[in-house]
């Protein structure tokens, strides 16, 4: 009879079904395997062996989320930017992050942002790889100059710095050029584009820690795309680890989030590896789609 | 935790079966699945591969064997089900050049030139390596004597013709674009009748990156098509997306029905695991792995190699019978 009763109002539950259960659904969120099972675990040792019922189950789990994806630092960039305004030295902003994932879209993103906020902005191409990478740069600074000049508070300047391609000590020169351009022309912030790279190929990582120890940005952002899988764990960790013991990424941008639908668990495993907090999602491919993350909504589409 | 992991650990489970139980079995099997789940396989997947093993094993293996007969039943149980994975068991379309094409004529078998030109349109999610490959493409074939011409139909990316092109020029690759004209139905089809005019054996297009969530950028996708009728369309992945390759691979086959998948960044630690959840879905089958940034790194994919590799059992083959 109790136990009817119970079962009614949502009686208590057996744990392991559950866990296995939400594990699964966690999985099939693009949450990696090794995360998922240690969220579970948690949940369940904070549990324990009282009688659970579904509901704190989930309330539980999805404190738990929120936890994780809630950042313990300021993600406040603007008032950290406008704090170095008596600096002689420009802000110095710096995006990383694997092929393709989106840096340079998202760095014109943030370049727009900028602007709106009445901050002038130098684009540094330090991509001085991949083909097409500059010129890429060139027509996303002649599209936010064209806006720029439409807009009413038009009393902001954008920029391109670069010179062209190369290898070797070409990206720290380049770099230091434009903090140093910048400086003189009397710009707010250097946005620095780089070359994607394979976070697992130590030849192409290495250089990272040079150009950090060069340009010594303000803040360093890796770009990390939502479609990507368990790999997003070790991309993190890895880009993490890339500029040196004493420097780590400042935040993250997690792009392509309009991609992915409901499937938003690499926010998840990047900022579970490393705590590093995400400061922005990118929700597609224009300059107004870059979107500050609902740690809510997020949570919401895991648990749903 | 990549594919490559579940090689050893197929390895290490394998020779903990000693008296091949049904307990050793079992949690032998729990490993492959958890390995695969760790390298990004879809989940509806694994539940299925993992009934095939258990199926295929009550029925292959008796309890009179020998141990050692028993492992190599199991690992060659194992390597099938791996395969039959990536196995869309579809032959991807062979180009042939214009001028040596055969017909078979009144039952004999003729030389005659061949009209058409193979042509290859390039489609993807947004920065999944389509502008990339479309070069290491041209230049494998290229290589093999073929004439062959690339077209830059996206006009949306920013630097897109600029990409196309300074690979092109690289690689000595006639290409074709514009940086005025917007609109990239247009160019693909005046790029597309440019080098059929001009007798090119193969003429591969390239896209912009798009995703099913944005039915306008699929209506392209289709316009394009139409206009350019690829005899071959390829679909470029990136080897380490996630759960949603699933959904996104379904649509892009719906709406442009790619024969053939190209998949990208393979010289990276993910194992290609969403991916190869995407040839499931789709029975397509995956051409070529694309293993770098530089125009040579392109290797020709074959189900049972790749999964050898990945297995890090290289002469598997010979190990088992086929
Ligand atoms: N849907 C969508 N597409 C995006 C988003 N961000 C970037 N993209 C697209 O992703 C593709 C790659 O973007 P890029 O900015 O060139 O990426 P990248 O990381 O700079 O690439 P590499 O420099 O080659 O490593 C482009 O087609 C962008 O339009 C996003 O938030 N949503
Ligand atoms: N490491 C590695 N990088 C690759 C590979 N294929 C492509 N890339 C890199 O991935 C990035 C994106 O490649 P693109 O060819 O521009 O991708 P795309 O699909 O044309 O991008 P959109 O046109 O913006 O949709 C570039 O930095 C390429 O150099 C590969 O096999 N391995
Ligand atoms: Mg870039
Ligand atoms: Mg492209």
């Amino acid at each position: 009879f109790f136990s009817k009763i119970t079962s009614y109002l949502g009686g208590s539950i057996n744990i392991e079904d559950v866990s296995k259960k939400f594990y699964d659904q966690l999985i099939s969120k693009n949450i990696a395997p090794e995360m998922a099972k240690n969220i579970i675990e948690k949940i369940k040792s904070k549990l324990g062996n009282q009688n659970v019922t579904l509901a704190t189950y989930k309330q539980a789990l999805t404190e738990e989320l929120t936890k994780i994806l809630t950042p313990n630092v300021s993600t406040d960039l603007l008032y950290d930017i406008k704090r170095n305004a008596a600096n002689p030295r420009p802000y110095v902003i710096s995006v990383v992050g694997v092929n393709g994932v989106g840096k340079s879209t998202n760095l014109a993103k943030l370049a727009y942002w900028f602007l709106q906020n009445n901050l002038n902005v130098l684009i540094c191409a330090c991509d001085t790889f991949r083909s097409g990478a500059v010129e890429q740069l060139k027509v996303h600074v002649n599209n936010l100059k064209n806006l720029n000049n439409q807009s009413s508070n038009n009393n902001t300047k954008i920029d391109i710095f670069e010179k062209g391609y190369g290898s070797g000590d070409h990206v720290v020169t380049t770099a230091k050029m434009a903090i140093q351009y910048a400086a003189n022309e009397k710009f707010d912030i250097v946005l620095i584009d780089t070359a994607g790279r394979t976070h697992s190929n130590t030849k192409l990582m290495a250089p990272l820690k040079k150009f950090g120890d060069a340009a010594n940005p303000d803040k360093i952002i890796m770009v990390g795309e939502a479609l990507v899988g368990t790999d997003s764990v070790e991309q993190a960790i890895n880009f993490n680890n890339a500029f040196g013991n004493k420097r780590n990424l400042d935040f993250f941008i997690i792009s392509k989030v309009d991609t992915v639908g409901d499937l938003v668990g690499t926010m998840i495993n990047m900022v579970m590896a490393t705590k590093v907090p995400i400061l922005f999602v990118g929700t597609g491919q224009t300059y107004t789609d870059i979107k500050r993350l609902s740690v809510k909504r997020v949570v919401d589409m895991l648990m749903n | 935790m990549v594919l490559a992991d579940l090689g050893s650990r197929l390895r290490g489970a394998l020779s903990s079966v000693e008296s091949a139980s049904d307990d050793e079995i079992n949690s032998m099997v729990k490993d492959v699945c958890t390995a695969l789940l760790e390298s990004d396989v879809n989940i509806k997947l694994v539940v299925r591969l993992r009934d095939n093993i258990k199926a295929k094993i009550k029925t292959e293996l008796s309890p009179e064997e020998t141990t050692a007969n028993k492992r190599k039943k199991l690992q060659k149980i194992i390597f099938d089900e791996l395969v039959a994975l990536v196995d869309s068991h579809e032959e991807p379309p062979k180009p042939k050049k214009l001028s040596t094409s055969t017909k078979v004529i009144n039952g004999k078998k003729k030389k005659v030139a061949k009209t058409n030109s193979h042509v290859i349109m390039f489609v993807g999610l947004q920065g999944a390596g389509k502008t990339t490959s479309c070069t290491k493409l041209a230049v494998y074939y290229k290589k093999r004597g073929f004439k062959v011409g690339l077209v830059c139909a996206d006009t949306f990316r920013a630097g897109a013709f600029d990409q196309l092109k300074q690979n092109a020029i690289k690689a000595s690759i006639p290409y074709y674009g514009s940086y005025l004209e917007q609109d990239p139905v247009k160019i693909a089809y005046e790029g597309v009748t440019k080098f059929k005019s001009e007798k090119f054996d193969i003429i591969i297009v390239d896209t912009s990156g798009r995703h099913r969530q944005e039915q306008q950028l699929f209506d392209e996708m289709v316009q394009i098509g139409e206009m350019v009728q690829p005899t071959q369309t390829i679909m470029v992945m990136d080897g380490s997306i996630g759960q949603a390759a699933e959904s996104q691979a379904k649509a892009f086959k719906e709406s442009a029905n790619f024969g053939s998948i190209i998949l990208t960044k393979m010289d990276g630690h993910a194992k290609g695991g969403g991916a190869i959840s995407a040839v499931a879905a789709t029975k397509t089958p995956i051409v070529f792995i694309g293993t770098g940034e530089h125009v040579g790194d392109l290797e020709i994919f074959k189900p049972t190699t790749f999964i050898s590799k990945l297995l890090g059992i290289g002469d598997i083959q010979s190990l088992i019978e086929h």
